[in-house]
């Protein structure tokens, strides 16, 4: 996941977007920009969520960083 | 009579007699905590042993005292084990120790109590100091034991339940001597690895296997780190300083992973119900504003323009047949003035303009024909001229005088023979 915008800022935007939205008090053309930033934040969360790079462990070293894994 | 009087140093040794054939007394496993400690210069220790009830006498003699491996103080909490008897001098019943140890658990817990009233009376337990441990971290921390049970069961939790996220291992020792002490290292070095929270902790143990986690600079530790932490240590019924000290308490290792990570599966689901919830908004969003504009579409006015300017028109409508009006009115009066002049006398029949003169004239004439002394003649009237005057007073003329009478139709010429004055 990347550090510069957090997930968690982008859920809570997201948030914001369609309370937004479903209050019904936005007009037609800021309503469609809002749906289109909403979308792509969707897409962006999506894309973080689904993004299954196998977990990353690692374990402190003298020697720096290591990978780390547990036998299950 | 006196015989059936006993000593005191009798009954006191009847007692002691007592006291020492009591199988019970002679072997006494006893734990409480020392009071009144006096090590006398022989190497004999006197002290008491007490609990919240009660008080017993002990006395450690110098040979038993040497095998002590630890230096008893006041307030020690201590595992006794000696006889029971009475001491004869005094008639006091004691507890001769034979042997002593340190009873670890009522220390630590002792110790356990001190200090945490000392941290919470500095605040470090409040509620102000908790951080907010974030929803959806993307880097984790651990300081544990790299080996055992509580890592595998915080990694494999995580692993399970939020994939994308990446944790560090801080590895550590968690339990005897050094363990705090490398727990506050480990904890100290993960600042500095950009971490969304750091879980610290160890699987279960006895309370001196979990103690490094009561230790005041392990405390210390966590309440200064910048990093929300979560504690797990033990088991649920584990509590410990760091549990107090830290921003969240997790009853176990793998609770402290579900604590710190969501789980994947319900966030997808939220990110697709909030998919779903975007179109809800929006199609709900189009269709009221096509709603709308059909109703402004079908509105009266749209579907009848001609009602835009129907009343304007009947405005105008009214304006103009005022106007007309006005100008018919104004039309008619001067056409009613034009008839008025034209018909008139005065040009109809123009000599009605000088009949009046005409009638003015023959008036006048008729007053002239009245003041005509011609006229007066005619009614039998004369005038009398001498030398072409008219004779007006008799004065005028004398007697003898040729005169002159002109009558209506002609003229006498007389003389004047008399004349006389009239009386009037």
């Amino acid at each position: 996941m990347s550090k510069e915008v957090k997930f968690e800022d982008q859920v809570k935007e997201l948030e914001k977007l369609i309370n937004e939205l479903e209050s019904g008090e936005v007009d037609l053309d800021k309503s469609i920009e809002k749906y289109t930033q909403a979308m792509k934040l969707v897409k962006e969360c999506d894309k973080k969520l689904k993004h299954i790079e196998t977990q990353v462990n690692k374990i402190v070293t003298e020697d720096g960083l290591k990978d780390f894994n547990i036998e299950e | 009579m006196n015989d059936k009087y006993l000593t005191v140093g009798a009954i006191t040794r009847y007692l002691k007699s007592r006291f020492d054939s009591d199988t019970n007394l002679m072997n006494v496993y006893l734990k409480g905590e020392i009071s009144n400690f006096k090590a006398h210069s022989s190497g004999h220790l006197y002290f008491s042993i007490k609990d919240e009830y009660s008080k017993i006498n002990a006395i450690m003699f110098a040979s038993n005292a040497k095998k002590l491996n630890f230096k008893p103080v006041e307030g020690s909490k201590v595992l006794v084990n000696g006889r029971i008897s009475i001491y004869e001098a005094t008639g006091n019943y004691q507890i001769y120790v034979n042997s002593m140890e340190e009873d670890g658990v009522g220390n630590l817990y002792i110790a356990f109590e001190k200090l945490k009233k000392q941290l919470a009376s500095e605040g470090l337990f409040d509620e102000k100091h908790k951080k907010v441990i974030p929803k959806y971290p993307s880097k984790i921390g651990v300081v544990t034991a790299s080996t055992g049970a509580a890592v595998k069961d915080i990694i494999s939790t995580i692993k399970r339940r939020y994939p994308i996220c990446e944790t560090i291992l801080f590895p550590s020792l968690v339990q005897g001597d050094g363990a705090a002490d490398d727990i506050v290292k480990n904890i100290e070095m993960a600042q500095d690895y950009d971490l969304d929270v750091l879980i610290v902790g160890r699987g279960g143990g006895s309370i001196e296997d979990l103690w490094p986690f009561n230790e005041e600079v392990v405390a210390r530790a966590i309440f200064a780190s910048k990093i929300p932490v979560i504690s797990a240590v033990g088991h649920e019924i584990d509590f410990t300083i760091a549990d107090f000290v830290s921003d969240l308490r997790a009853p176990t290792p793998t609770g402290a992973a579900e604590m710190a990570v969501p789980n994947l599966s319900d966030l997808i689901t939220l990110i697709s119900n909030y998919k779903i919830r975007l179109n809800e908004a929006i199609l709900k969003n189009i269709n009221y504003q096509k709603l709308y504009l059909d109703s402004l579409k079908n509105s009266f006015v749209i579907k009848n323009p001609m009602i835009m300017y129907k009343s304007k028109k009947q405005f105008l409508d009214m304006m103009i047949d005022k106007l007309q009006s006005i100008m018919l009115n104004k039309v008619n009066n001067a056409r009613y003035e034009f008839n008025m002049l034209a018909n008139s006398h005065v040009l109809t029949d123009p000599s009605y303009l000088y009949k009046d003169y005409q009638n003015q004239l023959a008036n006048i004439i008729d007053k002239l024909e009245l003041l005509n002394p011609l006229g007066v003649l005619k009614r039998g009237y004369s005038l009398t001229y001498i030398n072409d005057q008219v004779v007006k007073s008799i004065s005028s003329v004398e007697v003898d005088d040729n005169i002159k009478i002109k009558l209506s139709d002609g003229v006498v010429s007389a003389q004047v023979t008399d004349k006389e004055k009239s009386n009037e």
